[in-house]
């Protein structure tokens, strides 16, 4: 599992938080709540690309 | 009524579960990997069970009623050709369209010279898998997706969109079946997750199988590094859809990393040192992996006998299974045996016979679930797995 590190992406993600995060004005709100809703939905992008390879 | 089948599922389970761990349960569980014979036994075409899934579920379950087995697959026919043709995805032959409504789907190798995946992109693969896949694979494979440099269109949006929609629809029904499959008849779901090694998935899927033959040789140092690089990526797909009970393994379908298809040095050097950890690494969170052994892969027993204990029961196709039970039995629960062209062409008693030798030569201890050797498709006769079954039933008491 050494090669992970390398990874532009980190499994499960297709754009990762702390780019998205970038893009965002100052979150004056609860932050940790935006960032588990988006990971949880960019987790189904993730999903459609890998199970399209393995599974269909 | 409800009550009983409950029951009958926690027996089923119990038995099911004790033989994958090695252990001796009280008759052998049958399991039985049942594709389009699903279609055959319940009146329905190939093309009806591959493209409404809805009745490749409901032929599932009428099976699952009907014969005395503990555990199934809730559609073995799984490739779904509705969510394939939404996707616009090249490579299916889909019954009642590329090919006849009676012949169950295929999958197509494009020549070497149209792999999906060009020899000198592994660079950009091993850089970044997921960005690979969706800006430089998908858009080979489908014929809506747009390539990078192409203007998009509705339909490469209506690909992602429809795709998207179909697949966690499908997703979804799974567990609506699985609940069935357990209310109905007491049938417990044979498996959850997918697995693939990293070399089988690059000659499947990426480079063809030519295409890898060639690489194996030319740039040896790129194919391990795709392969290491895919490694984590199919760790975590594994365990996103293992059973969160922990109690059945995830499916790990074996294709061409075996001798004779590569050499037993290939499979030293690529194929065995990129699954072995992800095993390992699922097991270390408590999921069992079935290694769906398909072909013959007895050449390589001594390099599953080292993974650690119960972690994998391993299914064989067409191997000795004797041979495969002397080599990893010990360590690990056998299924399958039965040869398919005896269950396709063989006589009740030829099949009856079978069955009597392998459970007299494999299951002695416990440690095996009956079934065939491959994927039953259309061609497995009726009588001949009602035979296995009731065979098993009979004789497989302990």
């Amino acid at each position: 599992m050494a090669k992970e590190k390398k990874a532009k992406r980190k499994p499960g993600a297709c754009i990762p938080w702390e780019e998205k995060l970038k893009e965002l004005p100052e979150i004056s709100g609860d932050e940790e709540l935006v960032k588990r809703v988006w990971e949880d939905i960019d987790a189904l992008g993730y999903m459609y690309i890998w199970q399209c390879l393995l599974s269909f | 009524m409800a009550q009983d089948m409950e029951q009958l599922y926690g027996e089923r389970l119990k038995r099911y579960v004790t033989a994958m761990r090695n252990e001796k349960p009280d008759m052998i569980p049958i399991r039985p990997f049942v594709a389009e014979f699903t279609a055959k036994y319940a009146g329905y075409t190939c093309q009806e069970v591959t493209h409404d899934f809805q009745k490749a579920f409901a032929a599932a379950r009428k099976c699952a009623a009907d014969f005395d087995w503990d555990a199934v697959v809730g559609n073995m026919v799984y490739v779904w050709t509705g969510l394939t043709q939404a996707i616009g995805t090249k490579y299916y032959a889909v019954p009642g369209i590329d090919i006849p409504p009676d012949t169950g789907f295929q999958y197509l190798e494009p020549p070497e010279e149209k792999a999906f995946m060009k020899a000198d992109e592994y660079d950009q693969l091993i850089e970044d898998p997921t960005g690979f896949l969706f800006n430089v694979w998908l858009p080979r494979i489908s014929a809506d997706v747009s390539a990078m440099d192409e203007p998009t269109s509705m339909r490469n949006n209506l690909s992602f969109l429809k795709g998207g929609m179909a697949m966690l629809n499908y997703f979804t029904a799974f567990g609506t079946q699985n609940e069935l499959l357990r209310k109905e008849s007491g049938t417990v779901s044979a498996i959850s997750g997918i697995l693939k090694a990293p070399f089988d998935i690059i000659a499947d899927k990426l480079r063809g199988y030519l295409g890898l033959i060639t690489d194996v040789m030319e740039r040896p140092e790129k194919v391990l590094a795709a392969c290491e690089a895919l490694m984590p990526h199919l760790t975590h797909v594994a365990l996103s859809g293992a059973d969160p009970d922990k109690n059945v393994p995830i499916g790990l379908w074996m294709h061409r990393g075996c001798v004779p298809f590569f050499s037993q040095k290939h499979f030293e050097k690529f194929y065995w040192p990129t699954l072995k950890p992800i095993v390992e690494e699922i097991w270390a969170h408590g999921h069992q992996v079935l290694f769906y052994a398909e072909g013959d892969w007895n050449a390589h027993l001594n390099a599953f006998a080292e993974l650690p204990d119960g972690s994998i029961v391993y299914h064989v196709d067409q191997a000795d299974i004797f041979e495969a039970h002397k080599a990893i039995g010990e360590k690990f629960c056998i299924s399958g045996g039965i040869p398919n062209f005896l269950l396709s062409y063989g006589t009740e008693e030829e099949v009856r016979e079978c069955c009597k030798k392998v459970i007299d030569g494999v299951a002695g201890d416990g440690g095996y679930i009956m079934d065939a050797s491959a994927i039953v498709q259309n061609d497995g006769k009726v009588e001949n797995i009602k035979a296995m079954t009731d065979f098993t039933r009979e004789y497989g008491v302990y």
